[in-house]
């Protein structure tokens, strides 16, 4: 009698969903005509989204990175949206294989295609949850099956704060994931600010993000750095993500355009 | 993914250049140009290509990658015969490393066609051609990898959205399912609650309403339940309906057990053939029930009482089985409990008509449809009328006249009984004093009394100011009260017959000799007539020699002496033959009264005797 636990009530396809137009802003064609004539209106507004995008992904994949270099072996990956290129196991299997990934989204579409794309793969999940309920995240079964919390984990919550509305509390959210975690884990988080753009650009970037399965909730650099409570930042801090620990100098060249500030910490 | 080239014809080119190509790309016959051109060709593609899609590689190895590639291109340049399928190969290349766009694409065309001879000094015979060639198959490699891509990442998108919409229906159903089942059963013991009963009962009647079929439904209460409830919890009381609720599902087999609410429960016996059907059900539930409950460590023994209806579908509703079967379940409890009634629809009928008689009672009071009649009690000496006995009776405006039998216990239960005796004592009261005032011959009125008229207080103000009102001499009126109302009777009631006494009523014991016939009060109460049971009387019918006859004849005799000695008159009823008042005066009783002295007549006719 007991729901699968990452259906949703309803599936709605005619709604442009933000996890797919993010695949289509990094180039991907897992998306459908919703998702593109809504992506349209947002290169419209602003149209560096792309690089924004891969700027934001190119983070993920850096910081991944680091925090394997790091010893992590255990990734909870909160809003993964759409598997697309360069994800989060395939980053850190690549270099340790025995990492374990646990991807969730609450996008039911993206969870079934990561579902697709995981099978095979006994070390890694999908689950279908919303991050305003940590505690069913936390206390998943097969979340628990891959992530072993008495050891360190890297908790990922990249580009997802800003569909969290400031009543749902995020800072609440984060502080109860942050609970879970042992000595030694860390906290990788990127989110969309409202700096560095005009309100002009942010007001159209809003009305298509309303239009969307999740509406925009930008934040500024100060709110963003009190994400990280109780987590020891890594260099460079929090930072624009083009700026985190980049891989050549030239990676970006207008940082401060690039809307995602970021940054990871160690849970001391 | 890619198709192999080479089996696919290319529409511009010569079929020559198709058969001739290698299988394998001829890594040895062009030339290697590992020079410092080839890294500052590959730094350039590179960051031509940046920003286009999104790589998951660092800008050193994209170079690393794109370097591979440069040397491929240059050899594919320089193959002899010129190869179409390195073309293809290198495109394709791209899209697999996720350069993937219209303008990688373009800028991958564009930075060849500018640096690559260039950058890396390359010369030799038709190079512009095979160049150009060369270009056009990786475009064609490309973009067929691109379409390829695009198409499979648009099914795998699809089927996540299938498959996403497919489990949300499923859950959909499944939670239609359990909130079907959570709205048809009852949380606690998960039977079938009221609701899904009722729909089955119902679904009975639906199929079987027009056919001969019958069914039965057992009315299932426990006895005591709300004292396991009130001693040891009412968490005990939910272990024990569960575990009631299990033995019952197991004891009726596949019969629907349903949970009514509190401790009800009821069994639908579908298609029974005869009665016995069902009470071997019934007979099942009660064994099951009356099995030991263990909860919380103790053994818990309870019984269940059962209303049981069985009849045939056609001619009912499912309402009046219900109905039926709650009455039932109301006699098995008032008959003992630990017990099934099955239903009676004579006892039904005698019950629906005592209850519309009780509750029409009040206002028949009030719209004075009762009245009385007056039965002669005569003397056994000489014949004269000394009182009449007032009985009431109900001038039902449906059912005719009604006489007391009918009635006087309904309005015991209910309580009417003192107001309809107050009334009656009134009203005798009155034709009392239009005797007097028609006769010096005028009867004294005897009047029944209730116990609990006799237990209330207000007894002797209301006879008193019934006397002064009437102006009755107290001599004219004898309550009769009967003599289990006197060994039931707490001392005030003794005080209350006392103090009647006092004020010169007479007091009768009604139906002496029919109780425990305690003779001890006889000695206090101030009662001053017995009234001789007509069970005695009866014997004295028979000729005096039949042994029966003689043995109640002698009882009375006795009876009458004793009365006597005590200085009490004593007055036979139901006195129905001259024999029979020969016999009784001949003992020396003082009155009689019955049929033979006359039935209970009129006020009017008690006129015409004066």
């Amino acid at each position: 009698m007991r729901r699968p636990d990452w259906a949703p009530e309803t599936i709605d396809i005619d709604r442009p969903s933000a996890a797919r137009m993010y695949d289509y802003f990094l180039g991907g064609s897992h998306n459908f005509a919703v998702d593109r004539e809504a992506a349209q209106a947002m290169l419209a507004a602003i149209p560096e989204t792309p690089l924004i995008a891969q700027a934001n992904r190119a983070f993920l994949r850096r910081s991944v990175h680091f925090l394997v270099e790091a010893g992590v072996r255990q990734f909870l990956d909160i809003g993964s949206g759409i598997p697309t290129v360069g994800n989060v196991h395939e980053i850190a299997q690549a270099i340790a294989p025995e990492s374990t990934v646990a991807y969730v989204d609450i996008d039911p579409v993206a969870v079934g295609h990561s579902r697709e794309i995981l099978a095979g793969n006994d070390l890694a999940v999908a689950i279908q949850a919303d991050i305003r309920d940590p505690d069913r995240i936390l206390d998943h079964p097969e979340v628990l099956k891959l992530i072993d919390f008495g050891q360190p984990v890297a908790l990922m919550i990249v580009a997802v704060l800003h569909y969290v509305r400031d009543e749902d509390r995020p800072t609440e959210i984060v502080a109860r994931l942050r609970s879970a975690l042992a000595p030694g884990s860390y906290l990788a988080l990127s989110q969309a600010s409202g700096e560095g753009r005009t309100s002009a650009e942010w007001d159209q970037a809003n009305a298509v993000y309303q239009r969307t399965d999740r509406p925009l909730h930008n934040r500024g650099r100060d709110e963003i750095a009190h994400l990280f409570d109780g987590f020891a930042l890594v260099e460079p801090g929090v930072v624009w993500v083009p700026e985190w620990r980049p891989d050549s100098s030239h990676a970006f060249e207008e940082a401060e355009r690039a809307i995602y500030i970021g940054g990871v910490g160690r849970l001391g | 993914m890619i198709p192999d080239p080479d089996a696919m014809p290319y529409p511009l080119a010569t079929p020559g250049y198709e058969t001739t190509a290698p299988a394998v790309p001829d890594a040895g016959g062009g030339r290697h140009p590992q020079s410092p051109g080839l890294a500052i060709f590959a730094r350039a593609w590179a960051k031509a290509v940046t920003g286009t899609s999104y790589l998951p590689v660092t800008p050193a190895q994209l170079e690393e990658f794109l370097e591979g590639l440069t040397i491929r291109l240059v050899e594919a340049l320089y193959a002899e015969p010129f190869s179409l399928r390195r073309g293809y190969q290198i495109g394709a290349a791209l899209v697999g490393a996720h350069i993937a766009s219209a303008e990688g694409l373009g800028r991958t065309i564009e930075v060849i066609e500018l640096h690559l001879l260039r950058d890396l000094g390359l010369a030799g015979d038709n190079l512009r051609d095979r160049m150009a060639r060369l270009l056009g198959c990786v475009a064609i490699g490309y973009t067929r990898a691109l379409r390829d891509r695009t198409l499979d990442e648009q099914e795998s998108i699809r089927r996540a959205a299938m498959v996403a919409r497919e489990h949300a229906e499923q859950a959909l159903r499944e939670s239609e399912a359990r909130f079907r089942h959570q709205a048809t059963h009852d949380p606690l013991t998960d039977l079938p609650n009221r609701a899904l009963f009722t729909e089955r009962l119902e679904a009975v009647f639906d199929r079987d309403g027009a056919s001969g079929r019958r069914l039965g439904v057992c009315f299932v209460d426990l006895d005591g339940f709300k004292m396991v409830n009130d001693t040891l919890g009412h968490h005990a009381g939910d272990l024990l309906l569960t575990s009631v609720a299990a033995k019952l599902r197991r004891g009726v087999g596949e019969h629907l057990v349903a949970r009514m609410g509190g401790d009800e429960f009821v069994i639908l016996v579908e298609d029974t053939t005869c009665t016995d059907d069902v009470l071997k059900v019934a007979d099942a539930a009660l064994a099951a029930i009356s099995e030991p409950s263990i909860v919380d460590g103790q053994e818990l023994h309870v019984s269940a009482s059962i209303g049981i209806v069985e009849r045939p579908v056609a001619g009912t509703t499912p309402s009046e089985v219900m109905r039926a079967a709650d009455i039932t379940l109301h006699w098995a409890k008032s008959s003992g409990k630990s017990r099934w009634e099955l239903f009676d629809p004579e006892r039904n009928e005698r019950e629906v008509t005592r209850y519309a008689l009780s509750s029409a009672m009040p206002a028949a009071l009030e719209r004075g449809e009762f009245c009385l009649d007056y039965q002669p009690l005569v003397s056994l000496c000489d014949g004269r009328l000394l009182g009449v006995e007032a009985l009431v009776r109900w001038r039902h405006p449906k059912l005719g006249v009604l006489g007391p039998d009918k009635f006087i216990g309904l309005a015991e239960e209910t309580g009417l009984i003192v107001r309809l005796g107050s009334w009656v004592l009134a009203e005798a009261c009155r034709q009392a004093r239009h005797w007097i005032d028609l006769s010096p011959k005028a009867p004294f009125v005897s009047v029944n009394l209730a116990v609990r008229q006799v237990r209330g207080p207000g007894l002797v103000n209301e006879v008193t100011s019934l006397l002064r009102e009437h102006d009755l001499p107290p001599g004219r009126l004898q309550l009769e009260i009967t003599e289990s109302a006197m060994m039931n009777g707490a001392d005030e009631s003794v005080d209350i017959l006392r103090s009647l006494a006092d004020l010169g009523v007479r007091i009768a014991i009604d139906d002496f000799g029919t109780g425990y016939s305690n003779l001890s009060y006889l000695r206090t109460l101030p009662v001053c007539e017995l009234k001789v049971a007509g069970s005695f009387v009866e014997g004295l019918r028979a000729p005096a020699a039949e042994p029966a006859s003689l043995t109640d004849e002698r009882i009375l005799a006795t009876l009458v002496s004793l009365a006597h000695t005590l200085n009490l008159t004593v007055t036979a009823e139901g006195v129905e033959t001259a024999a029979q008042a020969d016999r009784l005066r001949a003992i020396g009783c003082d009155a009689a009264q019955g049929w033979h002295f006359g039935s209970p007549m009129p006020p009017t006719h008690v006129d015409a005797l004066l």
